[in-house]
């Protein structure tokens, strides 16, 4: 069967991903136009169908690649397919670059699509549950859809501007689905925030594009890998100059500006940092990150899918894919790995002290994804990819779970803020048992209880982050010497990012715990369960807060008053949670790093599965001090992490079982400027507010008054009164008399006839050592005749030529005179009408300017008559 | 005998009178048939000229559309003048002002 199917769709040529990008694109496009039409039931089974079949498809790929891949050992296989060609520009070294609309699958990009497309029918299968009563049903659906398919087209990409396609696209989703419920004012406010913050991104993102056709005169990525050897030349103009900017010198009155040296970095490091910028904004990392926990107005399906499995892993995606580029710059990985670890630490401590139970989630993503920066950024790229699919696998179950709660809170609390408030929640274990136990499973994983798959995949970043060191990958290209010579990372790098992780994996623990406790333990506090006095005219599930006439209504509801028990979600809800939550318990066994030794060359199966991918870089990652007293590391780190996880844990359950809360409100009074400031997010949207948002605003006012003060009052009015001027003029003659407007025409008419009807003789003369050519200018029903006769006018045989006849043909006239000579021609032209005229000229050839070249022949040799002149 | 000279000379005269009948009048029908002179100037000119170079009757041709183009053009134009009368009250061109100003 599989045989079969690779002749069917052979490597080079394999158009099994057209179905896989296809089909969510139709189920957009259907859903989209039609959807409203078709009800709702259609548009479930058309979004549930495309996902389902892209999934298959997806999988069978998949077992293609894994046959190809096994047949090709250890080569770095691809499937893939050409679309058509995009479009060419000009490389660096003027070589032409194609760019073409490839895509291809390999081991990387294999995973990443079977995640998207997994999750992604899961997700699309709750959603049809969670969004039952919208009215944006079908809007919701095609949306979903069209992310699928620019989640696809970003990670199938075999080139960057295709992959940039797709990054734009899943921005564009992303924004439309967090402004879902575009008529509260604060989701659109989230939405464009989100945009905003992407396109700062986006920015990098091009600017290593541009870069990349300099350097390596490819966009594709065998085509970067291949000329990659020149990101790192240390040759002068092929550095980046960062000051003076572009290269060149201050002078004058700004040679204080000038440096003793110029500051320069190699194209690597540039292109590295763009890179990077891109995935700061896409993966929400300092200093883009604010977007995310914002962007948690949107839709809980959709913060599962787009911003927390998926989309925010782009940038992860990215380094992985380019991880080859990003080796040969140490600067670049430091500053990833810095990152990374300062992000997984700054959202943690946020994550501490909310109370929004989506709040915490975004957080705890801004954190992980955090984790994989630093784990690619230590080079440790399998494990940081590893961690992606991990926290897909965890992080999807915990916003479903968290959905399945906001839909049971949703019955009473329409308040969007208030029914996402853990502090009316509680004690839910009893009413949700599937919700609890999912809910349950992701928590423990994301914590790293042992064995769990949060547990390997953290664990292997945290060992990494400790014992690897990249060096600089630039000894591949230039030899191990010269390459010796360039910066390279300290030794303590390795430990500190150990002990930020660390402690991150500390506060993870705390405050998953946390959210876990209070959602699901103690009393319920939303309302007084009991049987209810008034029987609700609303069903239990209700739209979710965006039609206007029933928010009002709901608002007024008392709370106070008893309320039927928290229900369970239905089975779309929990079937996904249950196979997400099998999955975040047993998927660290895709990869148990900790366990490599029962696997065959000691590679667990994702790292031996994702080798040849990283293998271009992994030359440039070294282990310290030596791979064999790292090994032995490994088992004390892993217990050093399984303590954070104690820690975390019993701090939270003692702080929130054992006491009910009083120590953390107790903690909360006497530092209450610290709970203050962690609840405010540390005040960055402020910062921001103040510094990026005046600045602009500060730049647009002077732009206004700038606009008004001149252009408008200056320029426009002196052009306005120009016109004005002009009119007054041209007003008189349109006085509005046809006769008047007739007579003009008349005379226009008779000007025109009188042009025709006279003949003109006009000729152009070109001259060419002593010939000269006349050529007469054409006209209506013309003869022409010449007359040339020698100036002196002695030559009779010359004189006789003139007594030719008219001719229409004889246009042209040659004339040979010698130097020194001249001779009067004359044009005689006869028109249709029979009026005649004629043109006289005289030729007159200058004498040689040097006699005595004149009789070498200086026609014969232009070069020495050009030396003498 | 008659030669085409003459008949170009009548046509040429003709048109002449068409051409100043339409610029100096300032009732719309006259104004109309002044053009409907010039046209039949013209249509003299074309079957003169046939005469003297019959090959093809390209001449005769000719007449036979401008016939048909002057028919169509006295009836949109005679509709126009009813249309303008039924607005202003008036035949005369100076009173066609609605544009100015």
């Amino acid at each position: 069967m599989l045989k079969f199917l690779t002749t069917l769709f052979p490597a080079g040529d394999f158009t099994l991903l057209a179905v896989i990008l296809g089909m969510p694109l139709l189920g957009a496009i259907v859903n989209g136009i039609w959807g409203k039409r078709l009800g709702k039931q259609a548009v479930k089974t058309m979004a549930l169908s495309v996902m389902g079949i892209a999934f298959a498809a997806s999988a069978l790929t998949f077992l293609l690649l894994d046959r190809e891949a096994s047949h090709h050992a250890p080569e770095h296989v691809k499937l893939s397919w050409l679309a058509w060609k995009w479009m060419s520009t000009t490389g660096g070294r003027g070589a032409s670059v194609p760019i073409e609309l490839k895509f291809s699958v390999d081991a990387l990009s294999g995973v990443m699509m079977l995640v998207i497309t997994g999750i992604g029918f899961l997700i699309h299968l709750y959603a049809t549950a969670y969004m039952e009563k919208d009215p944006g049903f079908h809007r919701f659906f095609a949306y979903l859809n069209l992310f699928v398919f620019s989640m696809l087209v970003l990670v199938l990409a075999d080139n960057l501007p295709v992959l940039f396609v797709g990054w734009e696209g899943v921005g564009l989703c992303s924004y439309l689905l967090i402004g879902f419920w575009y008529k509260n004012e604060a989701n659109a406010t989230a939405g464009k925030k989100a945009f905003i913050a992407n396109r700062v991104g986006d920015f990098g993102l091009l600017c290593a594009m541009f870069l990349l056709v300099q350097y390596t005169g490819a966009l594709d990525w065998n085509g970067i890998e291949n000329g990659a050897g020149s990101l790192v030349s240390q040759a002068d103009p092929m550095q980046v100059h960062l000051w003076p900017i572009g290269g060149g010198q201050f002078q004058g009155a700004l040679s204080f500006l000038q440096p003793k040296t110029p500051l320069m970095i190699t194209g690597a490091t540039a292109v590295g940092l763009m890179l990077f910028l891109g995935c700061t904004g896409k993966s929400a990392q300092v200093p883009l990150y604010v977007w995310l926990p914002d962007a948690m107005a949107g839709p809980t399906p959709v913060s599962a899918l787009i911003h927390a499995a998926t989309m925010v892993t782009a940038g992860i995606y990215l380094v992985c894919r380019l991880s080859f580029v990003f080796v040969l710059s140490p600067f670049t990985m430091a500053v990833i790995a810095f990152t990374g670890a300062f992000t997984a630490l700054f959202a943690a401590t946020i994550a501490l002290v909310q109370n929004d139970l989506k709040k915490v989630l975004a957080y705890s993503t801004v954190s992980q994804l955090g984790y994989m920066f630093l784990g690619v950024g230590v080079g440790a790229f399998s494990a940081g990819f590893f961690h992606v699919l991990t926290h897909a696998f965890f992080k999807a179950c915990l916003f479903l779970g968290a959905g399945s709660v906001i839909h049971a809170m949703h019955a009473r609390i329409h308040d969007d803020v208030k029914s996402q408030d853990m502090r009316y929640m509680g004690g839910l274990r009893k009413y949700m048992p599937y919700t609890f136990w999912t809910f349950g499973a992701a928590t423990i994983a994301i914590i790293g209880f042992p064995l769990t798959s949060g547990f390997f995949s953290k664990d292997e970043i945290l060992f990494k982050a400790f014992v690897n060191h990249p060096v600089n990958g630039a000894a591949t290209h230039m030899g191990a010497t010269a390459a010796a010579k360039l910066w390279q990372q300290p030794a303590w790098i390795g430990p500190v990012l150990w002990a930020m992780g660390f402690t991150t994996a500390v506060l993870t623990a705390f405050y998953m715990s946390r959210a876990f406790i209070l959602t699901f333990f103690g009393d319920f506090k939303g309302w007084t369960i009991g049987k209810p006095s008034v029987p609700s005219h609303h069903d239990a599930h209700d739209a979710h807060g965006d039609d206007d006439d029933d928010e009002e209504h709901h608002h007024a509801e008392d709370l106070k008053k008893p309320g039927l028990a928290p229900h369970e979600s239905p089975w779309q809800m929990t079937v996904p949670l249950m196979i997400l939550g099998t999955l975040s318990l047993a998927g660290g066994f895709l990869n148990p790093a900790l366990f490599a030794g029962m696997f065959k060359d000691h590679k667990p199966p994702m790292d031996h599965w994702l080798e040849p991918v990283f293998e271009e870089a992994s030359k440039a990652i070294q282990v310290l001090p030596s791979a064999e007293a790292a090994h032995h590391k490994e088992w004390p780190l892993t217990g050093a992490a399984f303590v954070a996880f104690l820690i975390g844990t019993a701090t939270a359950y003692y702080f929130y079982i054992t006491s009910k809360g009083a120590p953390a409100k107790d903690m909360a009074g006497r530092a209450p400027w610290l709970h203050k400031l962690l609840l405010d997010k540390w005040r960055v949207d402020e910062l921001y507010e103040a510094t990026v948002w005046n600045g602009t605003d500060a730049l647009a006012d002077t732009a206004i008054s700038a606009d008004q003060g001149f252009f408008d009052a200056i320029l426009g009015r002196l052009t306005a009164l120009l016109a004005a001027a002009f009119g007054t003029l041209l007003r008189v003659v349109q006085n509005g008399v046809v006769h008047v407007y007739a007579g003009a025409m008349a005379v226009g008419v008779v000007f025109i006839g009188w042009f025709v009807v006279v003949p003109r003789a006009d000729f152009v003369v070109q001259e060419q050592n002593g010939e000269y050519l006349l050529e007469a200018a054409p006209g209506m029903g013309y003869a022409y005749r010449w007359i040339s006769e020698p100036a002196n006018a002695k030559d009779a045989k010359d004189a006789k030529a003139g007594e030719e006849k008219f001719s229409p043909t004889s246009t042209q006239l040659k004339v040979h005179l010698d130097p020194d000579k001249s001779q009067t021609v004359r044009l005689e032209v006869k028109n249709a009408f029979g009026l005649g005229a004629s043109r006289n000229v005289t030729l007159t050839r200058p004498p040689a300017e040097k006699p005595a070249l004149e009789k070498l022949g200086a026609a014969d040799l232009p070069t020495m008559k050009l030396g003498n002149n | 005998m008659i030669t085409t000279n003459s008949y170009v000379l009548l046509s040429a005269i003709l048109f002449t009178i068409g051409g100043i009948g339409f610029l100096v009048r300032r009732n719309v029908i006259v104004t109309l048939m002044s053009i409907e002179i010039m046209l039949n100037a013209v249509n003299l000119a074309f079957v003169a000229f046939n005469r003297a170079a019959p090959k093809g009757h390209t001449g005769q041709m000719f007449a036979f559309f401008l016939i048909a183009a002057e028919a169509a053009e006295v009836a949109v134009g005679l509709a126009i003048v009813i249309a303008m009368f039924r607005l202003r009250r008036s035949v005369r061109t100076d009173e066609a002002d609605l544009l100015k100003n």
